[in-house]
C-alpha cells in the first residue's frame, strides 16, 4: 500500500542491462576479431594502450573531468538508494472550502480516524487502519482491515460498501476516486469494549 | 487609543447625535471596552450550542481530553479596527456533510457575534480537529443504564 520505487528500479535496471549487454557484445566481437576489421580497432592480442597511463593523468582537465563524472555517478547512485525508502504519500490538509468568508480545513488523519472507528465497530473486525490520499475533491482511501478467523468477509465487504465508504463520501461531499482494501486474518478476538444497549425489564 | 487586546465598541452617527443632544455629550458617559476574549468566548459558545459541532472537555495539558459536542471549542480572534477575523477549531459529528455544516456554523458565528458585539466579522476560518460518531459517545466504557 506504500509507494515503492518499483518503476524507477525497472527503468534503471533496463538501462544498465542494455549498456552492459552492448559492452559484452563489443568485447566478444573484439575477441573474435570482427571488430578490428570492421571498425578499425586494435587487433586482438595487441596492447590497446601503448606505454603507461601516467601522461594522461598529468593533464589537469582529465583529472577534473574524471572527478566530475565520478561525483555525478555517485550522486545518482545515492539518489537511487534514497528512492528505495517506501513512502506513505499522505495527503496534505484537506481544504474543504476557501472563500472570502473564511476557509474550512480538515486534516486527512482526522477523517481516517473516523473511518477506523466506524470499521472497528463492524462485526468480526479486530483492528483497522485507514489512510487518505489525494485532495478534498478527489479523495483516495486505502483501508487495511484485520478480521477474526471466524468473520464473514462477504458480509464485511457489503457493510463497507454500503455504510463506510458512502459515509466518507457524504462527509467530504465528493465521491471517492479510488478505494483500496486489504484484509488480513488474525487469531485474536474482536474487542471493541462497547456494550449493547438493551431495554430491560424494570423491576419495581 | 484602546488598551492592548481590547476593543471599543463603535458608535454610529445617529447614536452620537442623540447623545450629543443630551447632557454633556458622549465623552462624559464613558466608553465600553470589549476584550478579545469576549469575542472568542461568544464564538466558541455559539459552536457549543450547535448540535453537530463542539469542542473537547476534560484532560490535563491536552492529555486525556475527550470529544464533547456540548463543550466550547478553542477560538481565536484577530481584530483590526472594527473588523474581526475569527478562527475556530471544532469537532464535528460524523458523518455530516462537512462543507455544508461548517458553512452553516460560519454564518451562525458571524450573525451572533455581530448581534452581540456590533463587530463586523469578515472571515471565519474553521478547522475540523476531530470527528465523532454518536455511538462513540461512551468512549468504549461501560455505561450504567
Amino acid at each position: 500500500m506504500k509507494q515503492t520505487a518499483g518503476t524507477l528500479n525497472r527503468t534503471w535496471l533496463t538501462v544498465l542491462g542494455i549498456l552492459l549487454l552492448a559492452a559484452g557484445i563489443a568485447l566478444l566481437l573484439q575477441a573474435a576479431g570482427v571488430l578490428p576489421t570492421r571498425a578499425n580497432t586494435a587487433p586482438a592480442g595487441d596492447k590497446v594502450v601503448p606505454g603507461d597511463l601516467y601522461p594522461y593523468f598529468g593533464v589537469s582537465w582529465v583529472v577534473v573531468l574524471l572527478m566530475v563524472i565520478g561525483l555525478i555517478v555517485g550522486v545518482l547512485g545515492l539518489m537511487w538508494l534514497i528512492a528505495q525508502i517506501p513512502r506513505k504519500n499522505t495527503a496534505d490538509t484537506y481544504r474543504l472550502s476557501d472563500g472570502a468568508q473564511g476557509r474550512t480545513t480538515c486534516d486527512p488523519s482526522v477523517l481516517a480516524k473516523a473511518v477506523e472507528n466506524q470499521v472497528n465497530n463492524l462485526p468480526g473486525v479486530v483492528t483497522s487502519s485507514a489512510l487518505l490520499r489525494g485532495t478534498a475533491t478527489e479523495p483516495n482511501l486505502t483501508l487495511k482491515v484485520t478480521v477474526t478467523d471466524t468473520a464473514d468477509v462477504q458480509d464485511l465487504l457489503r457493510q463497507l460498501e454500503t455504510s463506510t465508504l458512502p459515509n466518507l463520501s457524504t462527509a467530504l461531499e465528493s465521491p471517492l476516486q479510488e478505494s483500496r482494501l486489504q484484509i488480513d486474518v488474525s487469531s485474536r478476538n474482536q474487542n471493541t469494549g462497547t456494550v449493547v444497549r438493551s431495554t430491560g425489564t424494570v423491576i419495581q | 487609543m484602546n488598551p492592548q487586546g481590547a476593543h471599543a465598541l463603535p458608535i454610529t452617527a445617529a447614536e452620537d447625535a442623540h447623545y450629543s443632544a443630551g447632557d454633556g455629550g458622549i465623552g462624559s458617559r464613558g466608553i465600553t471596552v470589549l476584550a478579545d476574549k469576549v469575542i472568542e468566548k461568544i464564538a466558541s459558545q455559539v459552536v457549543s450550542e450547535e448540535s453537530v459541532a463542539g469542542g473537547s472537555s476534560g484532560g490535563f495539558l491536552g492529555i486525556g481530553t475527550r470529544a464533547d459536542l456540548s463543550a466550547r471549542p478553542r477560538a481565536s480572534v484577530e481584530l483590526s479596527g472594527n473588523i474581526a477575523t475569527l478562527s475556530v477549531e471544532v469537532g464535528m459529528l460524523y458523518p455530516v456533510p462537512l462543507r455544508q455544516a461548517t458553512e452553516a456554523l460560519r454564518q451562525r458565528i458571524r450573525t451572533r457575534v455581530m448581534e452581540l458585539t456590533g463587530i463586523e466579522v469578515r472571515q471565519v476560518d474553521v478547522r475540523v480537529s476531530w470527528l465523532t460518531t454518536i455511538d462513540a459517545g461512551t468512549g468504549g466504557r461501560r455505561k450504567l443504564l
